[in-house]
């Protein structure tokens, strides 16, 4: 069966002096561990940004993290389980994390999950929204430390997965390429990229179109595939290849 | 530069677009620490933005250091 696993609100900077793990981490820690384990595999995270907003108690960044995973049914208790009693035991004591599990399949309106989703990034919801919600569509929705405010984001991120059409993937590309330029197509072959778009001009890019690799080569979730965001090259560095790949702070808005 | 905001934190007047000004102010931070490379959106080595002390509030953001 296949299932959304997010997570939100784990991470705060110090405990007693030493750095602690941020979301993200912990996301990957638990999609380690299910391959690990032979529950079931699994796909990229994704970073999904949420409102910020004063009335909104966050963290760090107020994102959530989700990754899908195809798992024997058999394993869906030991999958909630285990990430149940790794966030109440890895998240530090002043962070309010949430954890959300939800069989794709068995969501009785996907529609009103996205929706949640998509309201999260704009306006402020409650913990009892979440609830509602969850319980309504047959979601797993659990808290597990502080407040538990964490339960919205959490809610929200597997939503905005669903959608298909948010947030950027968490951790950079290593693409092969000699002397940082490489085709679409070649791009595609290394199997993380689905696609590769020009978003100003509206271009899906052919196989044979050249593209200069920047630093921070990481796609975007468009379409229910990994979408490399590319743009025009300036004039400075045109050559071969029309295209680059976006900088940080082009990114900065996924 | 700096004000002090309703929750009494020090919040950047600069907005979240004033790339030079924090990559200055982060180049000369005794305290300045990178923030995880999935949360920094400013190209400079050295940027307030891609802090591990800051905080987004809606229109900037808050230094956690004094």
């Amino acid at each position: 069966m296949r299932i959304l696993v997010s997570i939100d609100d784990t991470d705060t900077m110090k405990m007693d002096g030493v750095e602690v793990r941020g979301t993200g981490e912990l996301a990957d820690l638990i999609k380690q561990t299910i391959e690990e384990q032979g529950w079931g595999s699994c796909e990229p995270i994704t970073r999904h940004q949420l409102l910020i907003h004063p009335d909104i108690p966050y963290t760090s960044h107020n994102s959530s993290m989700c990754f899908e995973a195809d798992i024997e049914e058999s394993f869906l208790k030991t999958v909630i389980d285990y990430a149940s009693d790794f966030l109440s035991r890895e998240s530090t004591p002043d962070s309010d994390p949430g954890l959300c599990v939800a069989v794709t399949d068995r969501i009785s309106r996907p529609g009103w999950l996205i929706s949640f989703g998509y309201m999260a990034k704009n306006y402020v919801l409650t913990k009892q929204e979440a609830y509602d919600l969850a319980e309504m569509l047959g979601i797993h929705l659990s808290e597990h430390g502080g407040t538990g405010q964490g339960v919205i984001g959490a809610l929200a991120g597997a939503g905005l997965r669903l959608s298909g059409n948010d947030g950027r993937f968490k951790g950079k590309l290593k693409i092969k390429a000699e002397n940082d330029i490489i085709s679409a197509g070649d791009i595609c072959s290394q199997g993380k990229v689905d696609m590769v778009k020009c978003l100003e001009e509206g271009i899906i890019l052919q196989d044979d179109e050249m593209i200069v690799l920047g630093d921070n080569i990481k796609p975007i979730w468009m379409y229910g595939k990994a979408v490399l965001p590319v743009c025009a090259v300036s004039e400075e560095i045109a050559g071969r290849a029309r295209w680059q790949t976006y900088s940080k702070s082009q990114m900065k808005d996924f | 530069m700096w004000k002090i905001s309703d929750k009494g934190e020090r919040e950047f007047t600069g907005g979240k677009e004033d790339w030079q000004v924090v990559a200055q102010i982060a180049e000369n931070c005794p305290q300045y620490k990178p923030d995880d490379e999935d949360e920094m959106v400013a190209d400079e080595a050295y940027s307030c933005y891609n802090c591990r002390y800051r905080r987004w509030t809606i229109k900037s953001f808050t230094c956690l250091k004094d």
